[in-house]
């Protein structure tokens, strides 16, 4: 027995921390990750065929759904969160604002059963994949066997996903000291703004710890989301949600878990003015973030060198062409 | 730039596999080891199981039984002195209106009349967080949660007016890897009962109401307590032919 395939790599920065996902049910093959990617384009994952994972995740605003508070999905649906963003992915120890999916393998079928978003079984998406000519040739290419099963169609979504990492922006290159990493005082200004303010939350490299976090939003009392309680279902958890990255966060709008926030500059006013003092809020947030206006935009500045334009434009991420 | 160019590890996971593979081989040359086949029999007070037909709980429910679904993992053969042999990859999903379900083949297993069988209701911690599993594990089953990452470890549904739900429904999914309210069983019987490499494993129904007032509890969709409680209840639906 022997790996056919081993032509992907899996590259990341060397001084970033080990990834948290274990590879080895995955052939890190090519041929698996362009199965992956014709399956992350493909509408065959929904019900009526016509919502795709890119229907929420687009790439040129990472991954996410730009210009929705709520995602919406089948029939017009609409879900009651935000869609996350999709970048190292395989450094995440949990998935989904409220962390419920435990592992990268298994994060597609939430939207997939999800009847606001895809509406479908696993079982029958696997039952039109073994119905299609394509995708029986493109998993015999990958397994050397044409039955499609549930655990391939999610090793193959993952091989694609998994992929999709971020360690390219400006304010990378100025860590890495590299050509087109000069920052600019006020950029450098707003780094050191970013570290004594935000960064114990949203640690570099990542920009995330990756735990939950009750970051004293008002409860919108037309979703009366608990966030993390749902799960453990323990009340010292009650509004907790997810600690998201922040790269690319210039294309990544609207923000917070409900997208209740249009701008950057909304974020900061919460942050800086109407923290919610409650029972879980954040030891963080307790003592009142003071930033003047000077240095709110030394801050969105410095935002702005999260951004990865190799990232959100590298053609091997995009929708495939469908020569197929 | 320098990057450290990151590959995951396969070679020795192969090694591992064909290590094991070679030793499950040499030691079946060695040993005279049998195939052990057990069959499970689901009832409800000696009746069988099946679907449109009425049966009357302890608690005078009247029920139908439209779906009946659960793990049964990690079979074990303990020795008289306590020593375990795990049969690698037994993990099966049972469906009592799935006759091919009912059939479990442990092939090529070495044991003694004098031993036991140890297997769990559920699916340990372990495959619950390892990701996507495949055979009856695969998350196509319809017996992994979505939203809540976890196996329903036993899943039964049904109808009875008792239960004042749409449709009359009662659906009870009971699962839940976490502590405190881990919701796999263990079961351990004397193999004594074997007869030409046959066992039965009898599931008696009946009992998971003993102890239920269908008009009040109708309804387990998440780990939890309720679904812990409801855990302990089912070793009793358990037995074998002595």
């Amino acid at each position: 027995m022997a790996i056919k395939h081993k032509d992907l790599f899996f590259d990341y920065p060397e001084y970033w921390p080990k990834p948290n996902y274990d590879f080895s049910k995955l052939s890190m093959s090519e041929n698996e990750f362009q199965l992956g990617r014709q399956l992350f384009y493909d509408p065959i994952l929904s019900r009526d065929n016509t919502i795709s994972c890119a229907s929420c995740h687009l790439q040129a605003t990472g991954f996410t759904h730009v210009d929705h508070d709520l995602s919406h999905g089948i029939d017009g649906r609409i879900g009651t969160r935000n869609s996350m963003t999709i970048m190292n992915l395989a450094w995440n120890t949990s998935f989904m604002w409220d962390g419920g999916v435990n592992h990268l393998e298994l994060q597609a079928l939430a939207p997939i059963s999800s009847e606001n978003e895809m509406d479908e079984t696993l079982a029958n998406v696997v039952d039109k994949l073994n119905e299609s000519k394509k995708y029986k040739s493109l998993f015999f290419q990958v397994h050397q066997d044409s039955l499609v099963t549930g655990q391939k169609t999610f090793l193959a979504l993952t091989q694609f996903v998994v992929m999709l990492n971020s360690y390219n922006s400006k304010y990378d290159k100025y860590i890495r000291k590299e050509a087109g990493g000069d920052f600019t005082e006020q950029e450098k200004n707003g780094l050191s703004i970013f570290r004594e303010n935000c960064a114990s939350c949203h640690k570099e490299p990542l920009f995330t710890i990756n735990e939950f976090k009750n970051n004293g939003l008002k409860v919108d009392t037309t979703l009366n989301d608990y966030g993390r309680m749902l799960i453990t279902q323990n009340s010292k958890d009650s509004l907790k949600f997810k600690v998201p990255t922040l790269r690319n966060i210039q294309f990544t709008a609207p923000y917070m878990h409900d997208g209740r926030f249009e701008t950057l500059q909304e974020v900061l006013d919460h942050y800086t003015a109407d923290v919610q003092e409650s029972k879980t809020l954040a030891t963080e947030l307790k003592k009142t973030i003071q930033l003047s206006h000077i240095e709110k935009v030394d801050l969105l500045v410095f935002l702005r060198t999260l951004t990865d334009k190799e990232f959100l434009f590298d053609k091997r991420f995009s929708f495939p062409n469908n020569n197929l | 730039m320098s990057y450290i160019n990151k590959q995951p590890k396969f070679k020795l996971d192969y090694i591992v596999m064909f290590l094991l593979f070679f030793t499950i081989f040499s030691g079946a040359s060695q040993n005279s080891n049998k195939d052990l086949s057990i069959n499970i029999v689901t009832s409800f007070d000696g009746e069988s199981i099946e679907k449109d037909k009425w049966y009357v709980t302890k608690n005078n429910d009247s029920i139908q039984i439209t779906k009946l679904r659960f793990y049964l993992t990690n079979f074990v053969i303990q020795t008289e002195d306590k020593k375990n042999d795990s049969i690698f990859n037994s993990n099966y999903l049972i469906d009592a209106f799935n006759k091919e379900t009912l059939k479990i083949i442990l092939s090529n297993t070495n044991y003694n009349k004098e031993d036991k069988l140890l297997l769990s209701i559920g699916v340990n911690e372990h495959l619950n967080t390892s990701g996507a599993n495949s055979g009856d594990l695969d998350p196509s089953k319809g017996m992994f949660w979505s939203w809540q990452s976890g196996y329903i470890n036993f899943k039964m549904e049904g109808k009875s007016p008792s239960c004042k739900t749409r449709k009359n429904k009662f659906q009870f999914h009971i699962g839940g890897y976490q502590k405190p309210f881990e919701s796999i069983r263990v079961l351990t019987f004397k193999l004594s009962a074997i007869k030409n490499n046959e066992l039965t494993i009898n599931i008696n129904i009946a009992h998971f109401f003993d102890a239920l007032q269908l008009s009040s509890q109708n309804q387990i969709m998440i780990p939890g307590k309720e679904a812990n409680d409801a855990a302990d209840r089912l070793p009793q639906l358990f037995s074998i032919d002595e």
